[in-house]
Parts: C-alpha cells; structure tokens; sequence
C-alpha cells in the first residue's frame, strides 16, 4: 500500500508560565492511502496536538522539538506557511471539535459551503495546468536530449500533443457542465416528484424554478443536444401558473411535466458518451471534420486512429526518456551513496564533529538525485537535506546551551532544598532542564543516513526490472489525468446544486431554506454537519477528524460516520480519527493507535486492538463504558491524567493503574511486538512479567466474540 | 428496581411549550414513579431539553399541566382558548339550545384558565402555607406542654423551622444538572459558595449548619474538604460535574433532571459519574429524569425510556422491553445506530432510516400515543396499532 503520511519521532512542547510542557513525547505512524487510522486517548494526551500539527495550525507558544511529518516529498513541519496554503483544506482538511468556533458568523451557511468549493476548484484548475505544463517542458527536454537523431520530430509531436489536448479541454469542459447539470436535474426532479406524491411540497416556486435552470443549463453538443427542443420547450413552461397550482395544491399539470423530463432526461444521460479526447485528435488533424454521422463508430474509429497515428509512437518516445534519465539517475545516486557513505564513516569514528565539514558535499549529491519526472514525490530524498540541518541545528545548540541550562536547574534545586531545609514551602516548582540528548541526535542522523542509503540500493536494484513502457504509459496517463484537471471548471449555479445535495447528505432538513441562513439560527448538531459538509466539499486527500462526532446524537453521528467511510472508499480518502470514544472508532478504523501522555500506547488494527488489547490503558478504557448488556458496576479510571510539565517517569500510566509493577515506576516500556501490525509498550508483556487477567468486562466481551467467531467458523 | 413502588412523583399531562411558530414540544404525557430513573432520548432538537426545562419552571409552558406529588406546579392555557375560539366559530350558527350549551361550555374552560393561572402563579406559596401550618401543628401542642429552659429552647427552633418553611418553595424539591460543568459554574465563586448557594436563599443562615451540609455533600460525591475553598477552573472535567451533582444534592432534593450530565465528558471520567450517579440514587432515594442522546448509557442507567421525535413522545417502555421490541420506526432507526466496540459486528451493522414521510401515512386517519403491550407505549394511528398488535402482541403473553 503507498503512504500518504509519515510522522516520525515527533515532539512538541508548549511553554506556558508554569515550565515547558510536553505535549507530544515522540510518536511514530504512519498513514496508508485509503485508511482510517483512528488515535484515542483522553482529553490532553496530544491527540488534537498531533493533528494540528499535521495542519500546520500550532499555538504560537509550541515548539516542535524534533522529527518529521513526511506528505508528498515534503516535511509539514519545515515548509514555509505560503506552502501550506497549497495543502491546507485542499489536500489536507480538518474537521474540529468545536462547530461554532470553525463557522463564520456574519456569513451565510450557503456562501461558506460554497466559498470553499469554488476558490479550490479553481486553484486546482491552476495546478493541475502547472503541473501538465511543467512535464510536457521537463519530457520534451529528455525526449530531445536521448534521440539526438530525430531532434525535430520529438519536438514536432510534443507540440502536436499540447495543442490537441488544449482542444480537447475546450470541448470537455462543456461536455462536462452540461451533463454534470443533467445529473443534477435528474436527482432534482426525482425529489420534486417525491415530495409531490407525498403531498409536502412548500415554496415550490424556487426549487422548480432551480430545477428548469439546471435542465436548462445541460444544452450540449452531446446532452440537451439540439434534437431534443421539445425537452427545452417543456422545462421553460415547467414554472408556469405555480403561484396558482401553489394555492390549490394541485399540483398535476407539474408532475405531468416533470415525469416527461424525467423520461427524457434518463434517456439523455443512457446515450453513448463520446471519446472527445480521441475526436479531438481527429478533429486537429481533419480540419474538424467528422468521420460519420454515427457516434459509436466515430468513438471506435477516433480511438484506434489516435493510437496508431500518435499515442503509441509517443509512449515509445516517452519510454526512451525515461531509460535515458533512468541511467541519469543511477549515476547520480551511486555518487550519493559513495558520500553517504563516507560521511558514516566519519560518524562512525568521530562523531558530528568529523562530519561537519562533509554536510555541503552529501547535501549536494542527494538534492541531485531529486528527479523531477517523478508521479510520486520521494519522501525520503527530498526532505533529507532539511532533516539533517535541523539535527544538526540541535546538536549545535545542545553543544551550546546544554552546559548553561544544566547549571540553571542545579542552581533552582539548591535554592529548592534551602528554601524546604528552613521549613519553608514554596510556591514554584523545579522546572526540569531541557537538554539535548546529544547522543541520540548523533543516532538520529546516523539512522537518517543509513535509511537513505538503503532506500537508493533498493531503487537502483529495481532500475533494470522496471517496464519502462509501462511506466511511459503510466506517465501519460498523468499528463492526460492534468489535462482533464484542467477542465474541471465549478460555476456557481453547479456549487449551490452540490452544496444542496450535500447538505442533505449530511442530514439537514430542508436545505433550501437553510441556504440561506446565518450559523447562529442552527442548533450545535446541525452546525457540525455543517463544518464537516464544509470540509468535504473540498474533496480532500487527508481528512483529520477532531472529535467530529462528540456534540452529535446517535442518529446523526452514525449517518456522519457513514458519510465518512462512503466519501473514504469512493475518493480513496485517507482519514485520521481522533476521538476518545471507542464505540465510534469500532466502525471507523482499519488501525487504531492509543494514546496516553504525548506516547502512543498501542497500536496494532481494528481486530487485534478491540479482540485482544494489551497495555492497561487499554483495558481501562474498554472497560469504562457501557455496552447494551452492562449492568454491573463501570471500571471508571481513578485519578486524572498526569501534568506533562512533569511528565512521570516510566509508564506514564502507572500511577492510574492497578496492574503496575515496580518498574512501571522506574523505566519506560520499549514496543513488544504482538504481530507484524499490532505493538504494544507495557512492562507486562516482558518474558519475566507476572501473568495478569485483564479486567472482567474486557475479557469477558472478547470471550463472547471469540465464541461467535468459532461459531460462524463452524457453520 | 427491586422493589415495587407505585406513588407517582411526577406528572405530565398534555405538555405543550411552543416558542413562536416552533412546535418545540407538542402534547406529551407521562409520569415518573418515585425512585425510578426515566431516560429520555432523542437527537439534538427534538425538545427533551426543553421538557426537563418545562419541569422545572424555566419557561411558562404552553399548554397541558405538570403535577409534582400531586399538586398542579406548572400549567398551560393554549388548549381552553383553543376550544372557547373553536366554540365561539360554532355558536354563530348553532341553534339557540346549543348555543347555551356552548356558553356554559366557554364559562367552564374560562374557569380552567382562571385555575390554571392561579396554580401557575401561586403553586410555591400554596405549599409555604401547608408548610408552615404543618410546622404549627407540630409544635403547637410541644409549646403548650413546655416550660423554662425547655420553651425557650423549642421557641427558637420553632422560630427556625417556620422561617425555613416560609422560604421554602416547592420547587426546590426538582433540582437540575446541567450537561456543560464549565458553563454552568460561576467561575468567581468557590465551589463552598457554589453548593452553598440554595441553602442560603432557602433561608439557612446557620453557618454551623451550612458547613455541615456542604461537606457532608462534597465527600458523597467523592471530593475532599480542602478542595470547596477553590474555584471550578481548578477542577478536570470530571470533579466540574461532581461539583454540578454536589450542588443539585445539597438541597436534598426529590426528583432531579440531569441533562446530558455526561455528554460533555471524557469516556473514562463519563464511567465516574455515571458510577456517582448510580451511587447515589441507591443511597438517597432519588428519582432522576434522565436526558442524554447516548443509547448504552440510558439503558444502562435507566429505568424506563421515553423517546422523543420532533417535539413528540413516540414510544415509551421499560428499558429492556423497549430495546427488546422497539416497535416505533424511529426506536427502531435510533437502536440500529447505536455504535458498539465490536469491529466485526459494526462491518456488518445495518443502519435502519427513518423518513416520517414515507414511513406514516397520517393524511387521514390521525396518530395518538397509545398502549400497545402492556406499559408499552407507541405513537400510532388506528391501522398501525392494529399492525403493531398483530406483530408483537403473541410475544407478550
């Protein structure tokens, strides 16, 4: 599966007046495309602060102390906030706890939910001609330079290529506004006529008339084409004499006409599509004629036409590009890897001061390796350089300033102890010295060092095997993908049409009406359908879910839910749950992580965290909440969780526990491995760890499953 | 509960509370025997809120009457103007016999609302008249009995009690929880201040007394002293809402509306309070007339469950008997969305819809609240009930 999202190692503090605290204590995961991974934990264990950290939205007092947040070949926590506006609710949506904060109350919901829309729509538009516009330049430069023979004829269809899409983007976006309206009109109808046989239709006039507009606005070459005036003629007399129809509520003339636009419509929207891609093609070399009356032999004909005239002599072209800059490359990274390798060496023996003077040289090498034709970003090469500055950085400041913080804390502690020695107590606390572990910064850099080596070995071993043609088709298909982007227009009257359905999709009643009304006129349920309708309208890579579903009842958070997981399959959707409620993440999650004071505590999916949890935490949590058939008394957790200016030492959940041994107190819990997907950081799965039973509610829900599960088993 | 106990402490008659044009909740009846827990669920808007508020005498309801051991406490006049405007359309052309039969019917539905604003008004100073003649009663034959050191004595504690008795109101017996803690506690009180607050409208002025009671209070519901000297944003989440309970017990109070206590909590501080809840329930008695949206906990928690769609009461049971055969459609959309901590059975979970439009046909035949098992109440009309009768009547017997 491809990775949409690296955390690596991260940690943030916050400082506040009281000392540093320490939010975020080094957290690892990673985020697979098309996955819900869920992060539970109580309120003030980092989860909302790892996600706004994703989001690149940190209090102005947090510090990110160290590790990475890897999405498409850049580092979140590095790049400069103008970056961010490119990611930020486009690629990257948030969904928050708190829907009155996120709305803007002196703006109508219908602008808010449409502002987004149609401000994306067109940066993407943009993007998308950056990014066509850059390959085709980036390509035809490769093409030239690996056919020195037929410098002319590379150049020739390169330009053919670009031209024919231009007409071809022209002719689709048409196409598309047409007929996306036609879907439209569709569904509008069908309510309509529901809402007819139900005999609730209310201010009919607007929808009907929204209705007409939509039918309308589908006149196309190819949709409400110039064959079907009688559709037209009947859509323009559809808002006739409604005043009066409204009055008696007879509304039969109208059903009558919104049955035969239904036909017709249905009809329209059944008809062939054509290929206009390839007709484009066609068009540009005939002079714009077509081959036949017919569109399904002209779809045939255009198809195979502009294979044998173009396609396949351009991704035969393509292929040579890319085994010309493949070799490129493979140079390129062997030289990287010989001065990886020195500079492990000069680690090795002499620390970060050995490799200092050889950075310049190992950064240049690896930013040569950056190949800019690549579909999917590498990760790993591109914020390489930026990770080790920032080690580097730290290393030099621990080099500086550890020496003087470690005098401050000693200072503080003695004034401490005189002050108690004299019987005193005072009101401040020792704040504990924040020092740089110097030699995990050495380790960190030897890690990022050795990661990369192995990543470049693993890429020049796969350099021979590769389908260059397949990789040339591949690339093709990206730059055709661009091009339809490009066409992707939104116009104001498709945004309201798609505002509407999805506010109804998100469970508001009479949309219509709510339109047009202010976020202080919805109650706090309503206004979270709102916010989340706001943050898919976007249509997000990554969705991060702030406790999406905790002011909502039952109903509505199932249907949100639902809403999630259907957008999550039908847009390959990567989402990060945050809640504190585990019967909401049982539906939700492929892999949950648990976390409890800035670490995660485990982690492991859905199936294994659920059917056989391990650390404590964990069981506290499962076994705090009723299910359907409790009725013993809960296992609340006693206590609150720890203050993370003073984080506790060892298992940080200890004190709350009843199964802490002596060294919970002592030392930190490394990850045991359960599985190949299931870790968990607990001194109990240790060889020499006493055997404990986990609580009885959470042993006896498993024992249930288990039962079931043997049950369907045998049947 | 274990044991059987039929005194009804509250009853709510034909509940209207329309605020303007919004039908916030619309003829609703019940009634909440003593000791018992009565769950009251529906999604956001549907007007459980507004009922506990209704109760409690925040708004002026409506129409209908709520009856608080037995006496009138809250009464609406919406219906009786209904039918003397219905009555005054008829008598225009109704016969002369009728029509003196409507007038004498209008002068009975004035009286109903001349009653109605009375009992409205005056229900707390009705009870501080019965109060303190109780009182009277009590110690009138003791006074005459003692004498010396002994009638001071009483004297003085007559003296308390009356006055006690002339600021009691009746309503103090309902006290509410509400589901914020941080909103619903002033932050420049400490939480002594905050509990002690009722005692000392309720005229307490003995600070011994006071003490006595608010600690008392505070480690019921598991705080120490030290921690009334301080203020709520010194409290997690968990100890606000203790602090909320605190308040509401403090004034030893028959029925208490918990609205959404622990909506806003975290699931391991939710178990906490819900232990408390159950905790004190058992030890004082209470009865609690429980509002939350969250199904496992009401079920867990209550006795009986009333559920509520747009402003309407649709089907009322016993907690088991309700999950068992949930009859309404909406119970059963409702049920149906109730998340479980089991992955395997949510992959499989079929959410049922509700759509009132295409479920009910009510165009004609028009629904009421009906019994359709024993203490199984269903929002229906004449077809369905008859429908309803037939699917589950053989599995009551």
């Amino acid at each position: 599966m491809e990775k949409r999202l690296q955390v690596q190692n991260l940690r943030i503090s916050f400082r506040t007046i009281n000392g540093k605290l320490q939010a975020v204590r080094g957290i690892s995961f990673d985020l697979y495309k098309g996955e819900t991974l869920a992060i539970v934990g109580e309120s003030g264990s980092g989860k909302s602060v790892t996600s706004k950290a994703i989001m690149g939205i940190l209090a102005g007092n947090a510090m990110v102390e160290g590790g990475e947040i890897l999405y498409d070949g850049q580092d979140l926590l590095t790049i400069e906030e103008e970056d961010f506006y490119r990611l930020r609710g486009d690629k990257i949506a948030m969904i928050f706890q708190d829907p009155l904060s996120s709305l803007n109350p002196i703006m109508r919901i219908g602008k808010q939910l449409t502002e987004a829309m149609l401000l994306k729509a067109k940066a993407r538009q943009k993007s998308s001609k950056i990014n066509f516009d850059e390959k085709m330049r980036l390509l035809e430069g490769y093409m030239v330079a690996s056919d020195p023979a037929q410098v002319d004829e590379s150049k020739r269809m390169c330009d053919e290529f670009r031209r024919y899409i231009m007409l071809y983007i022209k002719r689709e976006r048409s196409y598309r506004a047409a007929r996306e309206s036609a879907e439209e009109a569709r569904d509008a109808i069908a309510e309509l006529l529901y809402l007819i046989d139900k005999n609730a239709l209310h201010d009919s006039k607007e929808q009907v008339q929204e209705t007409q507009q939509l039918v309308l606005n589908s006149r196309d070459q190819y949709v409400l084409a110039a064959g079907d005036e009688r559709l037209v003629a009947v859509a323009k007399a559809l808002s006739q004499g409604l005043s009066h129809q409204d009055k008696s509520k007879d509304f039969s003339r109208l059903k009558q006409n919104l049955e035969t636009l239904q036909q017709g419509i249905n009809d329209i929207l059944a008809r062939p599509q054509p290929d206009l891609l390839a007709q484009a093609y066609y068009h540009f070399r005939n002079d714009g004629k077509d081959y036949s009356d017919n569109l399904e032999t002209n779809n045939a004909y255009y198809a195979t036409y502009m294979q044998q005239g173009f396609t396949e002599r351009f991704i035969e072209k393509t292929a040579r590009a890319i085994a010309y800059t493949d070799n490129i490359f493979l140079n390129l990274r062997a030289t990287a890897i010989a001065e990886l390798t020195r500079g492990m060496d000069a680690l090795n023996t002499g620390g970060v001061d050995a490799l200092k003077p050889l950075v310049d040289s190992i950064t240049q090498a690896v930013n040569a390796t950056i190949e800019p034709m690549e579909i999917v970003k590498d990760s790993w090469v591109r914020t390489f350089s930026g990770s080790l500055k920032s080690f580097l950085a730290s290393y030099q400041d621990g080099q500086r300033n550890n020496e003087r913080r470690m005098r401050d804390f000693e200072r503080t502690t003695q004034k401490h102890n005189r002050l108690t020695a004299r019987g005193k107590s005072p009101t401040w606390k020792v704040i504990p010295a924040a020092l740089v572990d110097m030699e995990l910064v050495q380790e960190n850099i030897a890690n990022l060092m050795s990661n990369l080596k192995a990543h470049y070995e693993a890429l020049n071993a796969g350099i021979g095997q590769a389908d260059e043609r397949q990789r040339a088709a591949q690339l093709v298909e990206y730059l055709k993908e661009n091009a339809a982007g490009i066409v992707n227009r939104v116009t104001k009257y498709s945004a309201k049409a798609k505002a509407l359905r999805l506010m109804e999709e998100v469970g508001i009643p009479e949309p219509r009406l709510r339109y047009r009304q202010y976020p202080f006129e919805f109650s706090g349920g309503m206004r979270q359908r709102i916010v989340i309708a706001i943050a898919l309208a976007a249509n997000p890579d990554i969705l991060i879910c702030d406790e999406p579903t905790t002011a909502l009842d039952v109903t509505i958070q199932s249907q949100i839910l639902e809403l999630i997981n259907k957008l999550k399959q039908e847009r390959d959707l990567s989402i990060i749950f945050i809640t504190h409620d585990l019967g909401v993440v049982a539906n939700m999650a492929d892999r949950i992580a648990v976390m409890y004071a800035g670490k995660i505590v485990e982690y492991g999916t859905a199936e294994e965290v659920f059917y056989s949890p391990k650390h404590p935490y964990t069981w506290a949590l499962l076994s705090s909440m009723p299910d359907l058939e409790t009725k013993e008394k809960l296992e609340a957790i006693p206590g609150t969780p720890p203050n993370m200016i003073y984080p506790p030492k060892g298992d940080a959940f200890a004190e709350r526990s009843r199964y802490a041994m002596e060294i919970d107190f002592e030392e930190e819990p490394p990850f045991f491995r359960l599985s190949d997907t299931h870790w968990a950081a607990t001194w109990l799965l240790h060889p020499d760890a006493p055997r404990v039973e986990p609580p009885r509610l959470v042993s006896e829900r498993v024992a249930k499953v288990n039962a079931r599960l043997e049950g369907n088993a045998d049947v | 509960m274990s044991e059987k106990n039929d005194q009804v402490l509250l009853r709510v008659e034909n509940l209207c509370q329309y605020f303007k044009t919004t039908k916030a909740v619309d003829d609703i009846s019940f009634t909440i025997k003593k000791g018992e827990v009565f769950g009251l669920v529906g999604e956001s808007g549907c007007g459980k809120t507004t009922t506990g508020r209704a109760i409690i005498k925040l708004y002026n309801i409506t129409s209908g009457s709520i009856y608080f051991k037995d006496r009138r406490i809250s009464a609406g006049t919406l219906s009786y103007r209904k039918a003397i405007t219905d009555a005054r359309k008829e008598m225009r052309t109704a016969d002369p016999a009728r029509k003196a039969e409507l007038e004498r019917f209008i002068a009975e539905q004035k009286e109903l609302i001349r009653s109605a604003r009375y009992d409205q008004k005056n229900a707390d100073k009705l009870y501080e008249d019965v109060m303190s003649q109780e009182v009277d009663e009590k110690y009138k034959p003791l006074l005459a009995a003692a004498s010396g050191e002994e009638l001071w004595a009483l004297q003085k504690k007559y003296a308390y009690e009356k006055r006690i008795a002339a600021n009691q109101r009746f309503t103090t017996q309902i006290q509410m929880i509400f589901q914020d803690p941080i909103a619903s506690l002033d932050p420049r009180m400490t939480v002594y201040e905050t509990i002690a607050e009722g005692l000392v409208i309720r005229g307490e002025k003995d600070k011994a007394v006071i003490d006595e009671k608010v600690y008392r209070v505070l480690e019921m519901v598991g705080l120490v002293r030290d921690h009334a000297s301080r203020y709520p944003h010194e409290f997690s989440g968990g100890q606000r809402q203790r602090i909320g309970v605190a308040r509401a017990v403090v004034m030893e109070p028959e029925l208490i509306i918990a609205d959404e206590p622990v909506s806003a909590l975290d699931v391991s501080i939710q178990a906490q309070v819900i232990n408390l809840m159950n905790d004190l329930r058992h030890k004082l008695g209470l009865t609690i007339l429980f509002i939350a949206h969250d199904l496992s906990v009401v079920k867990y928690f209550s006795d009986r469950i009333g559920v509520m769609y747009y402003g309407k009461l649709v089907e009322m049971a016993s907690s088991d008997e309700l999950f068992l055969h949930p009859i309404h459609p909406y119970t059963q959309s409702l049920l149906s969305a109730i998340p479980r901590p089991d992955p395997l059975f949510e992959k499989q979970r079929r959410r049922i819809k509700y759509d009132p439009l295409s479920a009910h046909d009510y165009s004609v035949d028009k629904p009421s609240f009906r019994e359709v098992l024993p203490d199984h109440f269903v929002y229906c009309n004449d077809e369905e009930f008859a429908a309803y009768q037939r699917a589950y009547g053989g599995q009551a017997e």
